[in-house]
């Protein structure tokens, strides 16, 4: 019993701070309608942005946060505006294909200035909390309770504010947006810069977790697509929700049946959602449909 | 006529000049093939920086019969690129001797594309078995082949650990725990057959995706099914993940043998500080004993150390210490006796060579397999003497503690103290 | 399948630059080049950079048969590659298969799971579909990782390289040039058959909207899975050829993300949806990585790929519709008007 509750304790834990890596990711994904393929990338430069604030001036990585939170969305605004926005007006598969060719020029700019060797910070929390026979560890905890008062954060300025509006109208329709007044193209460069920073703080909740070299990405990346597919594109409460059952699967599949198949469960379920619930568990109807902006 | 016959004689002398293989001050090219980037890459690089301490050091001792060493490096990133880079400098630059390439896969694939040319392929450390089971004639596996990994830590645990733990062999409970791309599968094949030899059984026999990220259904599983001595074979990444896990969820064994790769980076302390002392590690021995060193062979590797800590800031993991006693060897014990370096030629001085142990760097000797393996005719180019041991972090450093005769001291910490106490 | 007769005047003379339904003498002239390459040995050095040219221009074809005229942009070709390689390879060194029957098996078995992709996307587009299409392959490469007792597992599989025409070992680079050349021609005539065919018409139908086709009577779903086996199908073939040259298989390499995205980027560049795109861009691109890596991968580890994916961003933010895209434009500011 004791086991099963450690399982999905973890899983839960684990999944959230997945999610919160995902949310940029629905967030650009939902309003400009195209794949980030640098988007582990992100993560990995985000991350080492963490650590040499936390290793040269010696704060802790959630403190590191206050910098390189705005430092992400500079970031993604840069690489939005000379990677991303020329191609949009063009064949989607240039955005795809710039966005990869950007993957890989961040790996290898990060391996001939960090090189390959490991990177860490230590860890916060001397031992982990144990509640009853299951044991939670802090920075875990620390982090699945970002991921939910940013998710809480986020929906809030989705509802309440005129940017949150103009981004839902962007999600819902691009061109009756434009027709309203609303300037998209100012939104798809806030989105993408916006989602960039979230990267951020999700880099900054997950260095304890994780040590950081250049190919880190690739670990994450396709976790994260598989999130935000299965969550519906666009949802935040999706992203989380996603991110859970995917925490959760990979512990449960890791246990029982063999961890030699790595994330097989979890693309297996994502095909299976592909097939009967395209949209995503809380997507928008016919989101799956709707395919890219030409 | 006279004029003509001087002619003659001044053509005949060019064209014999003209024959002779190879002036003395021809450099010895030999191609190294190693990744040098994506995941692999810091291995790679560590692997290159003790080569090139090689090749600077027989190059200050004179060279070869006054010839010196030259290297032509290709990065070999996947088995693919490695296969174009060994064909590139076998057909572009005219290389008959190769070298590399740390890891299995990619030492599958150089010394497969080596073979196809008839190339001398000189393998230091890439330890999967296929590399000799294939049938080459021109490939030489220096270094330890998988199976050996997985035998020290058992030999060791048959041997010295079950009478410190105070229990038989039989009434110990074994788990073994590896990553499953070719070396961590390699080393578990071995260590199942290897036990079940000995008629030991294991508690817990796992392979896991080496990219994972989560380690929590690993960990729980082992919890539940309490080993007494976990043996894992992870890279560096899953190694820092698993050993937070087990500290998170509370996970202790009496003994926990990590098995090259992840364990004997010297990057774990640096990522999980002092939890790391007590681990005991199954690898090329990073330094042994010196008693058990030939004098010649241990100012040699006292040099090596002395310059490998001077570029890179510490002491050089296993591998590379691996990697430069190989090619060490390859300089002072093969190519000496070469005149024409075809690899025909030294594949025959590789084959009569009869080095004992402790002629190498770490310990090793050599002495290869011909086609005449028991368990496999068509294996040939295996070392024999390849040593693998098992060594301990501890405050002080890394400390050789077996086998007795390369041992530095003797095992420490066992039990392994809990979490708690670490 | 009935050919459509293409109907604008100059019908009878053979046009100078590629142009869809005709061949043109720039064609022409490519193929005698890559025969006359391969024939007269030139410079035996790049003879590896040639053969693996050749391969990846037709893997291009096979590739952009689904994602070029058909709209199918898939992430998950390596699986079709993986799939043909091994069933090829499994079937020599099990059952002593010749690779000459055994690349028609894996090109079948490739069709086969390209069918099966298509039906489980059959509803998705856009970046549903690409995931898709990526989760897929991620499936195969791990079930080929796991299955050791069908695939050899993480230790591959390996090709004794003792050359025998009978296993399709061969003993020259030249022969592996000719039968990579071979293999482009055969992905160059099929992709030329399709374009010039109602199928073909078909195809770019469903590009552009699948409800339009609809309306207009076409199958939606039946036109893709066709797409996709055939695809599928040459890609597997491209694969049994890759095997027989590298004479080892690893499933971590082989069905890799990384040359998916090689697949695709190749047409990307060369020009989507066109016959001769995929060949220029496999003739542009795979030289220059290889050559990149040789030169530059000594400097600074990772400098090679640095100023490969810049180029790469720069190509298609610039050249959106590929090189083949650009010849338009110089075709048409040449012409009269």
């Amino acid at each position: 019993m004791s086991t099963i509750l450690q399982l999905v304790v973890s899983g839960v834990l684990i999944g959230s701070v997945y999610a919160l890596m995902s949310i940029g990711l629905t967030l650009i994904f939902g309003v400009l309608r195209i794949v980030n393929f640098a988007h582990g990338e992100f993560l990995m430069i985000a991350m080492y942005g963490a650590w040499a604030i936390s290793h040269w001036l010696g704060l802790n990585p959630y403190a590191a946060a206050i910098a390189v939170v705005p430092a992400m969305f500079l970031f993604g605004a840069i690489a939005y505006r000379l990677v991303v926005s020329p191609g949009l007006d063009k064949p989607h598969l240039v955005v795809v294909f710039a966005t990869m060719a950007l993957s890989i020029f961040l790996q290898n700019a990060a391996l001939m200035l960090m090189t390959a060797d490991l990177r860490d910070v230590p860890p916060i929390f001397a031992r982990s909390i144990s509640v009853g026979s299951v044991y939670i560890k802090g920075e875990l905890l620390l982090g699945f309770a970002i991921t939910l008062a940013c998710t809480i954060g986020l929906q809030w300025m989705i509802k309440r504010t005129y940017l949150g509006k103009a981004i839902r109208a962007t999600v819902q329709d691009g061109e009756a947006a434009m027709l309203m007044g609303i300037a998209v193209p100012k939104i798809f460069l806030i989105t993408f810069a916006v989602g960039s920073a979230m990267v951020g703080l999700a880099a900054c909740v997950m260095l304890p977790l994780f040590s950081v070299f250049p190919t880190v990405g690739l670990n994450f990346v396709l976790i994260a697509f598989v999130i935000v597919v299965l969550g519906g594109m666009g949802s935040i409460e999706g992203a989380l929700l996603g991110g859970i059952c995917v925490g959760v699967v990979q512990s449960l599949s890791g246990y029982y049946v063999a961890p030699a198949f790595g994330q097989l469960f979890f693309f297996l379920l994502f095909l299976l959602v592909m097939i009967f619930r395209p949209n995503g568990l809380l997507g928008q109807k016919g989101a799956a449909m709707l395919g890219m902006n030409e | 006529m006279r004029s003509f016959l001087r002619l003659g004689a001044i053509l005949v002398g060019l064209s014999l000049a003209a024959t002779i293989p190879a002036k003395a001050e021809d450099p010895i090219r030999i191609g190294v093939l190693l990744p040098m980037t994506g995941p692999l890459a810091k291995n790679g690089i560590e692997n290159w920086e003790a080569m090139q301490i090689a090749r600077d050091m027989i190059n200050e001792r004179g060279g070869i019969n006054g010839r010196k060493i030259e290297y032509l490096q290709g990065d070999a990133n996947t088995p693919n690129a490695a296969i174009s880079e060994t064909e590139r400098l076998i057909s572009k630059d005219g290389i008959k001797i190769t070298t590399g390439s740390f890891a299995s896969p990619i030492a599958i694939a150089v010394s497969q594309a080596a073979e196809r040319h008839n190339v001398f392929h000189w393998e230091t450390t890439g330890a999967a078995e296929i590399i000799t089971r294939r049938g080459f004639k021109y490939t030489f596996q220096v270094g330890a082949p998988a199976r050996k990994y997985g035998q020290a830590a058992v030999d060791f645990i048959v041997n010295d650990l079950a009478k410190r733990l105070g229990k038989p062999v039989d009434g110990l409970k074994i788990a073994l725990l590896w990553e499953n791309r070719a070396f961590g599968k390699s080393v578990g094949d071995g260590i199942r057959a290897y036990t079940q030899s000995k008629n030991i059984k294991l508690a817990y026999d796992e392979g896991y995706d080496q990219t994972a990220t989560d380690m929590t259904p690993i960990v729980q599983k082992l919890k539940d099914t309490g080993p007494d001595i976990l043996i894992a074979i992870s890279f560096p990444n899953d190694a820092i993940l698993f050993q937070r896990k087990a500290k998170e969820l509370d996970f202790n064994v009496a003994a926990f043998i990590g098995v090259s790769a992840g364990y004997s980076s010297p990057d774990l302390r640096d990522s999980i500080g002092d939890s790391v002392n007590g681990i005991f590690v199954a690898d090329f021995p990073p330094k042994v004993n010196e008693t058990a060193l030939k004098p010649e062979t241990k100012k040699v590797a006292e040099e090596f150390y002395k310059r490998y800590e001077a570029k890179m800031k510490r002491p050089p993991a296993g591998h590379a210490s691996a990697g430069f006693s190989a090619i060490w060897a390859l300089y002072t014990e093969v190519f000496p006796k070469a005149k024409t370096f075809e690899p025909d030629e030294l594949r025959d001085i590789a084959l009569k060579l009869d080095l004992p142990d402790g002629s190498l760097v770490n310990g090793s000797g050599i002495k290869f397999t011909n086609f005449d393996w028991p368990d496999d005719a068509k294996d040939a180019g295996q070392n024999l003497r390849a040593s693998i041991g098992v060594w301990q972090w501890t405050k002080t450093g890394n400390e050789e503690v077996y086998p007795p005769e390369l041992a530095t001291k003797p095992p420490a910490m066992v039990p392994l103290p809990d979490w708690s106490k670490r | 399948m009935r050919t459509v007769k293409a109907t604008s005047e100059g019908a009878e003379r053979m046009p100078w630059l590629p142009r869809r339904g005709r061949i043109s003498w720039f064609e022409i002239a490519l193929l005698l080049g890559c025969a006359g390459w391969v024939g007269f040995g030139f410079a035996p050095s790049l003879q590896d950079v040639t053969i693996l040219t050749f391969l990846f221009a037709g893997l291009a074809l096979a590739w952009n048969i689904a994602g070029g005229y058909a709209g199918l942009i898939s992430f998950g070709h390596a699986a079709f590659f993986g799939i043909g390689a091994y069933a090829s390879t499994i079937l020599l060194l099990r059952y002593n298969l010749t690779p000459w029957i055994g690349i028609f098996v894996g090109a079948l078995a490739a069709a086969i799971a390209g069918s099966v992709l298509a039906l489980i996307c059959a509803r998705l587009k856009g970046p549903f579909f690409i995931l898709s299409t990526l989760a897929f392959a991620e499936v195969v490469r791990i079930a080929a990782l796991n299955w050791s007792s069908l695939t050899g597992g993480a230790e591959g599989l390996s090709i004794a390289p003792m050359p025998n025409l009978a296993s399709m070992v061969l003993a020259s680079k030249s022969g592996y040039a000719a039968l990579m050349l071979g293999y482009l021609a055969l992905a160059y005539v099929i992709t030329r058959f399709v374009e010039a065919s109602r199928f073909g018409f078909y195809l770019l139908a469903i590009r552009d909207s699948d409800e339009a086709a609809a309306a207009a009577g076409i199958n939606p779903l039946v036109v893709r899975t066709s797409a996709m086996a055939l695809s599928a199908a040459l890609t597997g073939m491209g694969g049994t050829l890759f095997a027989q040259y590298f004479l080892y298989l690893d499933p971590t390499y082989v069905v890799s993300p990384e040359l998916s995205f090689q697949f695709a980027l190749l047409p990307a560049v060369g020009g989507l949806g066109t016959v001769i795109g995929p060949i220029l861009g496999s003739f542009l691109i795979t030289p220059l990585s290889e050559l990149l890596r040789s030169h530059l991968g000594n400097a600074a580890a990772g400098l090679h790929l640095v100023i490969y994916s810049f180029g790469l961003i720069v190509v298609m933010l610039y050249f959106p519709s590929g090189i083949a895209g650009a010849l338009d434009r110089l075709k048409r500011r040449r012409s009269p008007p």
